[in-house]
């Protein structure tokens, strides 16, 4: 899963970045309104994490120009917590907001609530034949037994996951996957799905040659 | 008890009081004047039939002492012949020598129960005659020491004779030079009646008017006291927090109106006050924020695992950042509420501005330096009357302003000089300018113009310049001309 942080508190984008990183999602980082529009118009990102006051273009401005082209979920922060702005941030397009200051383990539920709400599952809990993703506590279970996969790795299960029964291409993989630190033309993704399958079965991921993989 | 401390009740009441006390002062006047009038005509009667008993009783009108008309009366009474009666038409005289004239006996009617009688009683007090409707009882009864009193020689007889009333009865008496004591009088029950019956009818009406007068009087304290009520009312939902509310002025020309529009004026003041105290309040909280913020997310991040002493590092001197930004916005608000309350006293020292001036300019060069912007100054010396460290506070603030908002590569212009009363400090920049539509706004606090939160300042630097200048009894603008740029002028008044 990938995330976008538009934020201009160097201290706070920084250490956003590195906590969202550590809970496994690829993210990129904007530190102005304007780098902030470009991103998200330009990259597939899974949530946006906008701050609403920014240099160059303020939150509203963008998620306004965002919503022109493109639905993706919008978690505002907001530094004031009167109605009037949640409700005119909810009314403009966003899909969640969280107040500063704000409790980290919080804005980890919002984001994970809003990334499973987009693709339309309505629990935490994945089953897939033998195979249990609790993406709330970010485990994998192979017949009721624990499965230690890598951030990188679980991130791949739980993206095909998600788009059960869908070829997805390399390409959304490295847009989703990858942030924009990582270099996409390595072979990283093979090796990563060659580990998964050792771990949860050859058959798990299935290889749809010329388009992608899937998990049906 | 409330209804007596309500101002229209009270002066309802007085009000009330006042109308009774000139109802009835009227009409005791108007019943007097009723009475005096009745009793004027019963006099005139009385007189006339006075003169004519008078001519009667004494044939030839000029007396030895000719004093009046009844000083021509007879020397000698006729004590002799008492008891006589003559029924000579209906006056009836009991001594033998009176005769009522012809021309009187209509004038004492015995049959009509209203009608006059007379009765001359002798020195002795004895009768001598009488006539007319002689009521059995109620009329004065012969009484020598009054007669006495009332008709003394050295009375000199008044003219006409007195009148009495008593019981009933309105007499007249006189006494004749020999003694004999002539008294008519006439029943007065019928004026007294009607008097009566006049006095109730004013009584009646004077209660109607007062009635009318109350309700008139309730009406118009009321309609001159409902701009009153009104103001309370909305004084009660201001002081229950609604600041919103506005007394409803119908006429401003009145006194109670202009009292309205004054407290209108001064609710709004306080609604504005208030409202800028919340604003105030509300982005003091917003500022303080983000650093909060920064602070939970590095430590929440930081401790989730164990970390090498570099990232440690890193957690404690961002930290460290919010703390410091925490530390300014807290001692900038607590300035600033100083200032407001008036409690930060500024010194009132005579000192020359030029040389803060040139301090400050020389403490912010490499400031300039570093952010490539030239800095210029033209100062001239000028001795004003304030606080230096306050004043040098502004002109940093400025300074700083005017580096922090240029491009790379740009000036700084300052400039002070003394024109006419007033040192005036122009501190011009080549910056961007503010765009006019923030330029009512730039002094209020947290006021920035690209909102971005990148200045430490968190832009209370102008309102806190804003106060200290006020503080001084100076003023502080700001333009953008045309050609760009900000130009920041102070005035101070010279010492």
């Amino acid at each position: 899963m990938r995330i976008l942080i538009v934020e201009d508190e160097p201290d706070l984008l920084r250490s956003l970045a590195q906590a969202l990183r550590e809970e496994g999602y690829a993210v990129d980082t904007a530190a102005d309104g304007e780098d902030g529009l470009y991103k998200a118009e330009n990259y597939e990102y899974d949530t946006i994490v906008l701050d609403v006051m920014l240099p160059k273009m303020d939150g509203w401005e963008i998620l306004a120009r965002l919503r022109k082209t493109k639905k993706t979920p919008v978690l505002m922060l907001t530094a004031r917590d009167q109605s009037q702005d949640r409700v005119r941030g909810l009314d403009t397009g966003a899909d969640d907001y969280v107040v500063k200051p704000f409790d980290l383990s919080e804005l980890f539920a919002r984001v994970r609530a809003l990334i499973r709400r987009s693709q339309n599952k309505t629990t935490n809990v994945i089953e897939i034949g033998d195979v249990k993703i609790d993406t709330a506590a970010r485990n994998v279970f192979l017949a009721d037994k624990p499965v230690e996969l890598t951030a990188r790795e679980y991130s791949l299960v739980e993206f095909l996951a998600m788009h059960r029964g869908e070829v997805v291409t390399r390409t959304q993989l490295y847009e989703h996957l990858f942030d924009e630190n990582d270099d996409t033309f390595s072979n990283l993704l093979d090796v990563h799905v060659s580990n998964v399958r050792k771990k949860l079965g050859a058959e798990f991921i299935v290889t749809r040659r010329g388009h992608g993989y899937c998990i049906e | 008890m409330k209804l007596f401390n309500s101002i229209k009740w009270r002066l309802q009441i007085w009000y009330g009081l006042i109308l009774v006390a000139v109802l009835a002062g009227f009409g005791a006047t108007a019943y007097q004047l009723e009475y005096n009038q009745q009793m004027r005509g019963i006099d005139d009667e009385l007189h006339r039939r006075f003169a004519v008993l008078a001519q009667a009783t004494h044939p030839h009108p000029h007396g030895p002492n000719g004093q009046g008309p009844m000083d021509g009366m007879p020397g000698q009474p006729p004590d002799d012949m008492p008891g006589q009666m003559q029924p000579d038409g209906p006056g009836q005289a009991q001594g033998g020598s009176f005769h009522l004239p012809p021309q009187a006996t209509g004038l004492f009617d015995a049959s009509d129960p209203n009608g006059f009688y007379f009765i001359i009683e002798g020195r002795d007090g004895k009768e001598v005659a009488r006539g007319g409707n002689v009521p059995s009882s109620g009329y004065i009864p012969f009484n020598p020491d009054y007669v006495k009193i009332n008709r003394s020689p050295e009375l000199k007889n008044p003219n006409p004779p007195p009148t009495f009333t008593q019981g009933g009865f309105r007499q007249v008496f006189d006494l004749t030079p020999n003694g004999e004591t002539v008294r008519i009088g006439c029943s007065i029950a019928p004026q007294l009646k009607g008097l009566h019956n006049n006095a109730w009818e004013l009584a009646g009406l004077g209660v109607i008017i007062l009635l009318f007068g109350l309700a008139g009087g309730l009406w118009i304290s009321s309609s001159a006291l409902k701009p009153v009520e009104s103001i309370s009312a909305a004084a009660v939902k201001i002081s229950a927090g609604d600041l919103s509310q506005r007394i409803n002025v119908a006429e401003a020309e009145s006194e109670l109106g202009q009292l309205a529009v004054t407290l209108n004026s001064t609710f709004a003041r306080l609604e504005a006050a208030f409202k800028q105290q919340k604003q105030f309040a509300s982005d003091a909280a917003h500022e303080l924020r983000t650093p909060v913020t920064v602070i939970l997310t590095q430590t929440q991040t930081a401790l989730k695992r164990e970390r090498d002493a570099k990232e440690y590092k890193e957690t404690v001197e961002a930290c460290h950042r919010a703390a410091e930004r925490m530390k300014k916005l807290i001692s900038a608000l607590l300035e600033l509420t100083r200032l407001d309350a008036g409690q930060e006293r500024i010194k009132r020292l005579k000192f020359d501005f030029s040389q803060t001036v040139g301090d400050c300019v020389e403490l912010i060069r490499p400031l300039a330096a570093e952010r490539h912007v030239e800095l210029q100054s033209e100062i001239e010396p000028v001795a004003i009357t304030g606080d230096p460290s306050r004043l040098a506070q502004v002109v940093t603030n400025l300074l700083t302003n005017a580096i922090q908002y240029n491009h790379e590569g740009g000036e700084v212009r300052v400039k002070l000089r003394r024109q006419d009363h007033f040192a005036v400090l122009t501190v011009s920049d080549s910056g961007i300018g503010i765009p006019p539509e923030d330029m009512t706004r730039i002094f209020d606090r947290f006021h920035r113009v690209d909102r971005s939160r990148t200045g430490m300042n968190a832009g209370l630097g102008l309102s806190i310049s804003k106060a200290i200048i006020d503080a001084h009894g100076g003023s502080i603008e700001a333009s953008s001309p045309e050609s760009g740029g900000t130009i920041f002028t102070v005035r101070l008044q010279v010492a």
